[in-house]
């Protein structure tokens, strides 16, 4: 029952946030000079102006008009996308479009960074402080805090522009040949994954550093099992919790925090439609990305709490 | 303490001086006109009177990377400056308050936070820098004060939850509860128990700060939205972007310049978090 409580309680804090971040976003939205009224209605008398704005839902206030948004995103609508005349198209098309770009990105990014991040960890933990671990972890430390887009640049100017070995721009979908579909996101997804992996081995690392030192871990060894075994059945699995906490994490934060590597490579993915939205004054679809960045948070962080239930089954009854 | 730090911190340290040299004496040492043009264009490295080569249309790289400095750091340091004022005053009171302000203060940081923080300062720029008549620019001063604000709005909530935190941490420790029942009033608690133990973490998160506003500056720059042309080491970025074939140094050296200063400031941090903890720990 306390548990129930709590996650009920954290539920409500969650909700409140998404609402005050999307209610915040349209209101600063709408403060932008130059209404979408000016931009997407084309009548040349005063009285079809007044009609294109009622059809595209602009006269409404702000309350209003977030009230009506809110409505048709429970119902699953995620609202009108303003087209020029008083038209709309549904935004859902929009993210139909982009958000399997955004999710593919992501589960690469995650995939290449984990493959690469989980054995660097287990090294630089299991020779902590020997010159390798120093090495590696200096290296880490340093491609933990580089900034993606200075990796985007560089590589896109490397491999893109020197070598001319890979394409730097757009993107191009399973269906059009699984190669090229490669070849086009080589270069996003290692200026994603080469922070990412590094903070992931840094994370591994600092918690099996802390496993090794537990008491099971000295009478598996000195049980005779090879340590290689003992690392990975007895020490890889109960470290992993912060790992998977911090990955899902970042789940959300890929699927549309990578605006300005989506930008660079002209990749289409929901970054980019982000960017779009606020320079066309797409408020209504902009609150429906964000609105849909911060349901992915949620879930993830949900999926997270169970992932690490399965994982280190310690935790499930403790009342955190 | 500086002989206790690693090499790599050590070098951290001394490129963070640096590049804070470049930006209060860029003026007097004895480099080229950042906005002059030479004949030269598009050199590499190690040329002849510009060490670091030239850009595309002659400017030298040298002087506009120490502008650059002056630039991306004054408004970096600015912009945490005002955002840890802020967050720091908002995570003592939530902190040490507690109950509905603590709430009501938290779900405050995580509505920011729960923006991408690239996201936020994008809107809050669009708003705030662009002028309703499209034939009339805005003034690069108006540009640069509402980046500063808007990176301040998106750092503040980051230094808020951690001043909370260490607040709350503060506030149970036994010589808060003493000095609360000797009958001491809060405000002087505040200013004697809570700010001194408190600063140091807002120090170490500051320096991590310092690096997130340089990279979302920058990317600003990329997106079209950031300072002036050319005169921050984000805007140098977005102006090479074009010419990549024919001066790769213009687009090279401020990218080197802006990544180590970041990754400089994130070693900084966390060398100054990781002396809090072992003085923690030692408590």
């Amino acid at each position: 029952m306390h548990k129930l409580n709590q996650i009920f309680q954290a539920l409500t804090k969650l909700l409140l946030v998404l609402v005050g971040a999307t209610f915040l976003l349209s209101l600063i939205v709408r403060l932008l000079p130059g209404s979408p009224a000016d931009f997407y209605t084309n009548a040349f008398n005063e009285e079809d102006r007044l009609l294109q704005i009622k059809a595209l839902g602009l006269d409404r206030n702000a309350f209003s008009s977030y009230a009506h948004w809110i409505f048709d995103l429970v119902r699953g609508d995620f609202g009108p996308f303003f087209m020029s005349g008083g038209s709309t198209r549904p935004t859902s098309l929009i993210i139909a479009q982009s958000i399997p770009r955004s999710l593919l990105i992501m589960l690469y990014v995650q995939i290449v960074s984990l493959t690469i991040a989980i054995p660097l960890g287990l090294l630089t933990a299991y020779r902590a402080d020997k010159a390798v671990d120093r090495i590696i972890s200096t290296g880490l430390f340093a491609g933990s805090a580089i900034p993606g887009f200075a990796l985007a640049l560089s590589l896109g100017y490397f491999f893109g522009v020197r070598l001319q070995l890979l394409p730097t721009i757009g993107y191009v979908p399973i269906a059009e040949g699984l190669g090229e579909h490669f070849k086009h996101l080589i270069l996003p997804v290692a200026s994603l994954s080469i922070p990412l992996c590094a903070s992931y081995a840094r994370i591994l690392r600092a918690e099996i550093i802390s496993t090794l030192r537990q008491d099971y871990v000295t009478m598996a060894v000195s049980k005779g099992i090879s340590n290689s075994r003992v690392l990975i059945k007895h020490v890889l699995r109960p470290s992993s919790t912060s790992l998977i906490t911090t990955a899902s994490l970042n789940m959300g934060a890929l699927i549309g925090g990578t605006v300005i590597i989506d930008q660079i490579f002209a990749l289409g993915g929901l970054g980019q439609q982000i960017t779009f939205a606020i320079f066309a004054r797409q408020y209504i679809a902009l609150q429906s990305y964000i609105a849909l960045i911060a349901i992915a948070f949620i879930l993830f962080t949900v999926l997270a709490d169970l992932l690490i239930g399965v994982v280190d089954p310690r935790t499930r009854n403790r009342n955190v | 303490m500086f002989k206790k730090l690693n090499l790599f911190s050590k070098v951290s340290f001394v490129w963070i001086g640096l590049m804070f040299f470049f930006a209060i004496a860029g003026k007097l040492l004895p480099i080229a006109d950042p906005t002059e043009y030479f004949d030269v264009t598009g050199a590499g490295l190690f040329t002849a009177g510009h060490i670091l080569g030239t850009d595309s249309n002659g400017y030298d790289l040298l002087a506009n990377v120490v502008v650059g400095a002056r630039n991306s750091l004054s408004i970096a340091v600015i912009s945490v400056g005002l955002g840890s004022l802020i967050g720091g005053i908002l995570g003592i009171a939530a902190g040490y308050v507690r109950g509905k302000t603590d709430y009501v203060l938290s779900v405050v940081f995580n509505i920011f936070l729960s923006i991408p923080n690239l996201i936020l300062s994008l809107v809050l720029i669009a708003v705030l820098a662009s002028s309703s008549d499209p034939t009339v620019p805005v003034p690069d001063s108006r540009r640069l004060v509402v980046i500063i604000a808007s990176l301040t709005i998106v750092i503040f909530p980051i230094l808020g939850r951690i001043t909370r935190g260490s607040t709350l941490a503060w506030t149970n420790s036994e010589f808060v509860i003493a000095a609360k029942s000797m009958g001491m009033k809060d405000s002087q608690i505040i200013k004697r128990h809570i700010i001194p133990n408190v600063l140091p973490s807002i120090y170490a998160v500051a320096f991590l700060g310092v690096g997130i506003v340089i990279v979302v500056e920058g990317a600003l720059s990329l997106l079209g939205i950031g300072v002036g042309d050319g005169i921050s080491w984000g805007s140098m970025l977005a102006r090479a972007q074009g010419d990549l074939e024919f001066a790769p140094a213009s687009l090279l050296v401020p990218l080197t310049f802006l990544a180590l200063t970041v990754i400089a400031c994130n070693q900084v941090g966390d060398a100054l978090r990781q002396r809090l903890d072992s003085r923690e720990s030692k408590l």
